[in-house]
């Protein structure tokens, strides 16, 4: 079998799950927080997106502009009201606290849109074409990996070029410092978290085309986003963007060439070589503090 | 004169207790209503209310009391053990997942309260000799059997698996090795993968490579219709795609027409089924909770069903223990029986159906005795 | 003194508490949740209250003693208590390798770490034929002595047993000199170094301690409920139970975790039971048949997870050094 499907079909899934591992990248590096409510999120994505397309029949894809303000919204709103409170708390009561709003928000889904996954089917859903002969691609997973490249490009601008993006750089880099030069670091939390929330929902709604939507299915991806963002190194988005990848095509390879109910195994054995080796990340400048 | 004065008064004097008695028939059931498996959960609530409401119609009342174990074993031991010593029920509907059904089995014969599973497969539960545990639905061995017999006409060569890394996937398969070993079958390939994953193109790639006549599939999930489409995606086409677990019998399974057409599928229950009721069943289900009932749902019926009626009865858990393992039933599940066979005991020996998506229905093709339609083989795109 | 004879009177109660209740099998079990979630957090609570690494990865400990008791019973039906031993070597293992890694990482780091290695045991666990992979172990009845295991009694005095050494050995760490480097690695590892405290030893040492002791633990649930697989024994939420509990209760301090078990399993259970539902329904508050009523019989059932996280969530904001915290505040 040849080598180049794996390595596509592999590079192609990476993509969503850089876009996930981006946005909890960001969290960690502004607010120092791990988020546990990011699968969550990411659901709430997939169902907007399931929404707008049953109820308003806009299509996934265009339905992003839709789905990001929201999602800034709501991850803003969040922050301001809950996460900002314990910011200064120890590590393990800002994950509990992000463990109970994942809790209510994934209950609340199960109570309203009930338990029975849904399925978004659009017309391109299950479509492919082929490449040098026998390598399929799938459309919608090529249509989603570009939209990821598109987002991230967008981010990285913003974050190198606008003013908002750079007080948001020097938080992340020192947060006191930040403070002292008279940038309000509480809103730049809020925004970060906001943005976070935004790129969560982006990826499951990027997803939704190709996945089942359910009150549950972020929870997938939790772990993933947190192995990519240390394999990235810790508030690089292009290193969280890299470390997507790395992990879409190490998934693929495993599973082609060892067995798929190991590759899981590997991944995580990944993660844990890194931060044995190179606790910074690939990408990331910070030690392991 | 005096002797039918006496007969009066000592009828009247053994009756008051049992009118002071006459507290309402309580029946425990045991279900996740939450965690993994609130989904199936959910039919098996519906199927178990519609039992309840048909009851009540025909004069039956019962106190239904409904705990949840979120599929976690400790819980489940705990709403059994609440359900029998504090509520006072005299039998118990439940539990759903197999090992949670598997913990409270154990404990049974310990209460002495009889436990009718509706819908676990593993077959240990029903295979430790206990007096106390009865299961109404098929285990899981019979899934593969019955797939197997229903292409076997067609004598294919060889086989693929892919399936769910869970209890009832690795049953499932082992149980299907050994019937595929029986039939002659060579295995192709074998890829086990971890519910949730969004991409499993790579396992399906190795199967397509291998080329096999028959794939079969266990997945009880919406990771089904991923599954498909993504080995439409791929171009995977054998003779026959065989589906065991819930995962190929829902009703969104089947109206993905373009990727689930003519995938064959084992199953425990089906509204086309000639079983007395069960298309009336299928059809009020549908009417009252607004979709397609699911096996589960028409197993949690069927078993709620028995155990009240049988309990309205027999007032007493010894009682309905006997009287379960002495009556015989026909109802929408086909006759029931719980018998011992085969390593089994207080087993129903419940014939499983093969149903086949033909344009966008499920119709039962196997086996003849039960079907009005043929099955399709081979599988084409 | 006065300590002592609170002590005292507490162990009395436990120790009485299954006489007075008597033959009510569910309330026992719900004892020995309770108090399996205490040891459980007060173990967590030498490595994450006193040494101040907050292992998320628990659950690998806990499973670790569970399987190997369960499968050395099927496989060779060894004592118990020989298995539950060996279930302390394959956790020490265990934690011994994780120290290796995790200990050179801080914070959140080694909150990760511990769960990617907590992943690793239980996905290995799931894959491997031994271990019963997906479909778990059944135990069939056991032997020890002439013990009546199918009775819950010497599963209440076992986890009363382990919860009494958890709790001995923390209040004698806190006052040795174990117990001051590890205060003194949480305050300020630097510092403590700089001290000339050998912090990966000491580190590793609260691990050990805390692993051995959960997975004593796991090997009682396992001989307890007879059957395990993954995701009863290895799971994440489990880890994130154990913590929650600490916190809820007080991290770092000797009663803490106790009070949090008292306060979050019965409050699990009520919740999980419907029982809210069921007194309001019974005293003829609500109507059954109204509106009010169905809900609360139907869908509170469905919402007793939601309520939890709600619960999780003001605790936290609220009460974010746990309840002890609360009273240690007022004085």
């Amino acid at each position: 079998m040849s080598f180049l499907q794996p390595l596509i079909s592999g590079i192609l899934t990476g993509g969503v799950y850089a876009l996930a591992g981006i946005g909890m990248s960001l969290v960690f590096g502004v607010m120092n927080i791990s988020n546990f409510a990011h699968g969550d999120l990411m659901m709430l994505g997939m169902y907007l997106a399931f929404f707008s397309f049953t109820l308003l029949h806009i299509d996934p894809y265009i339905s992003l502009v839709l789905i990001i303000p929201i999602a800034f919204m709501f991850g803003y709103m969040m922050e301001k009201v809950f996460i900002n409170r314990v910011i200064h708390h120890p590590h393990q009561n800002q994950i509990l606290l992000t463990v109970g709003l994942g809790l209510i928000m994934s209950n609340t889904a199960l109570l309203a849109f009930t338990s029975d996954p849904k399925i978004l089917t659009t017309t391109y859903s299950s479509s492919a074409f082929n490449l040098f002969g026998d390598i399929s691609v799938s459309v919608p997973l090529l249509l989603s990996f570009l939209i990821t490249c598109l987002i991230t490009v967008i981010l990285y601008l913003f974050l190198s070029k606008t003013a908002t993006g750079m007080a948001l750089r020097a938080t992340s880099q020192n947060r006191e410092a930040a403070q002292l030069m008279g940038i309000n670091v509480a809103k730049m939390s809020a925004i970060a978290f906001g943005i976070g929330t935004a790129l969560a929902a982006t990826a499951g709604a990027l997803i939704a085309p190709t996945y089942y939507i359910h009150p549950l299915a972020g929870h997938s991806f939790l772990l993933k986003a947190f192995t990519i963002c240390v394999l990235g190194g810790l508030g690089s988005v292009v290193g969280a963007g890299v470390g997507g990848i790395i992990i879409g095509v190490v998934e693929a390879m495993s599973s082609t060439y060892l067995s798929s109910d190991w590759k899981d195994v590997i991944v995580f054995v990944i993660f844990l070589a890194v931060l044995l080796f190179r606790p910074q990340g690939l990408f990331g400048k910070k030690g392991g503090q | 004169m005096k002797n039918k004065f006496v007969s009066i008064v000592a009828g009247a004097l053994l009756a008051f207790p049992l009118l002071a008695q006459a507290a309402p028939l309580k029946i425990g059931f045991i279900n996740s209503i939450t965690g993994k498996e609130a989904q199936i959960g959910e039919n098996l609530t519906n199927g178990a209310t519609m039992a309840i409401e048909d009851l009540k119609a025909k004069g039956i009342q019962v106190e239904l009391i409904k705990e949840d174990d979120g599929g976690d074993p400790k819980n489940a031991l705990a709403a059994y053990e609440k359900l029998v010593t504090r509520d006072g029920v005299i039998g118990v509907v439940g539990p759903y997942t197999s090992g949670c059904a598997n913990v409270v089995a154990s404990r049974a014969d310990q209460y002495q309260v009889p436990l009718l599973v509706p819908a676990a497969a593993k077959e240990e539960i029903t295979m430790k000799g206990y007096k106390n545990v009865f299961r109404l639905n098929a285990p899981a061995n019979v899934y593969s059997k019955v797939l197997m017999d229903a292409v076997k006409a067609y004598k294919p060569k060889t086989i693929a698996y892919v399936y769910a890394a869970t209890d009832f996937g690795v049953s499932t398969v082992k149980t299907a090795q050994e019937n595929a070993l029986k039939m002659g079958l060579r295995e192709v390939a074998n890829e086990k993968y971890q519910q949730g994953q969004p991409d499993y193109r790579s396992s399906l790639s190795k199967v397509k490579a291998a080329n096999p006549d028959l794939v079969f599939l266990v997945s009880y999930d919406a990771d089904a219709i991923l599954l498909m489409r993504q080995a439409k995606e791929i171009g995977l086409t054998p003779k026959a795609f065989l589906g065991a677990g819930a995962g190929y019998t829902t009703a969104q399974f089947s109206q993905q027409t373009e990727i689930s057409n003519l995938v064959v599928s084992a199953t425990q229950w089906t509204d086309d089924v000639n079983w007395t009721g069960a298309a009336d069943f299928g059809r009020r289900y549908k009417a009252k909770y607004a979709k397609e009932p699911s096996y589960h749902a028409a197993c949690a019926y069927e078993a709620m069903r028995i155990m009240v009626e049988t309990a309205s009865r027999n007032n007493t858990s010894a009682n309905l223990r006997a009287a379960l393992k002495a009556g015989s039933w026909n109802g929408i599940f086909g006759p029931v029986k719980f018998a011992s066979y085969g390593g089994f005991t207080n087993q129903n020996n419940h014939s499983m159906l093969v149903q086949q998506i033909q344009s966008g229905k499920y119709e039962t093709v196997y086996p003849a005795q039960f079907s009005k339609k043929k099955l399709v083989y081979p599988f084409k795109r | 003194m006065k300590q002592i004879a609170f002590i005292a009177v507490l162990a009395a109660i436990a120790i009485a508490l299954p006489l007075v209740i008597g033959e009510s099998p569910y309330f026992i079990g719900i004892l020995i949740s309770l108090l399996m979630m205490a040891a459980l957090s007060s173990a967590w609570n030498i490595l994450g209250g006193y040494a101040g690494q907050y292992s998320f990865g628990h659950a690998a400990y806990f499973g670790a003693g569970a399987y190997t008791t369960l499968i050395l019973l099927t496989l060779y039906n060894l004592n118990p208590l020989l298995c539950m031993a060996m279930g302390i070597v394959v956790a020490s293992i265990i934690a011994l390798i994780t120290g290796s890694i995790v200990f050179r990482l801080r914070g959140h780091y080694f909150g990760l770490a511990s769960i990617a290695v907590a992943e690793v045991v239980r996905l290995s666990v799931l894959n491997f034929e031994f271990t019963g992979g997906a479909q778990g172990i059944l135990l069939s009845d056991v032997v020890l002595w002439d013990l009546d295991l199918n009775s819950k009694i010497p599963f209440y005095y076992g986890m009363l047993l382990v919860l009494a050494v958890t709790l001995a050995i923390t209040a004698y760490l806190r006052k040795s000199k174990t117990g001051y480097y590890l205060q003194a690695i949480r305050e300020d590892q630097d510092a403590a170094s700089s001290l000339g405290i050998n912090i990966s030893f000491y580190k590793n040492k609260a691990l050990l301690i805390s692993a051995a002791l959960t997975s004593v633990l796991g090997s009682l649930y396992g001989l307890y409920i007879r059957f395990i697989d993954t995701s009863a024994v290895l799971d994440l939420r489990l880890s994130i139970e154990i913590i929650l509990t600490a916190i809820i209760g007080g991290v770092g301090t000797l009663w803490g975790p106790v009070v949090g078990a008292l306060l979050l399993v019965p409050l699990a259970e009520v919740l999980r039971s419907n029982v809210l539902g069921d007194i309001l329904i019974k005293a003829g508050l609500v109507s059954e048949t109204s509106g009010v009523g169905m809900f609360l019989k139907d869908n509170l059932a469905h919402a007793h997870v939601l309520v939890y996280g709600i619960i999780t969530v003001l605790c936290i904001l609220y009460l974010p050094k746990g309840v002890l915290g609360l009273f240690r505040r007022k004085k």
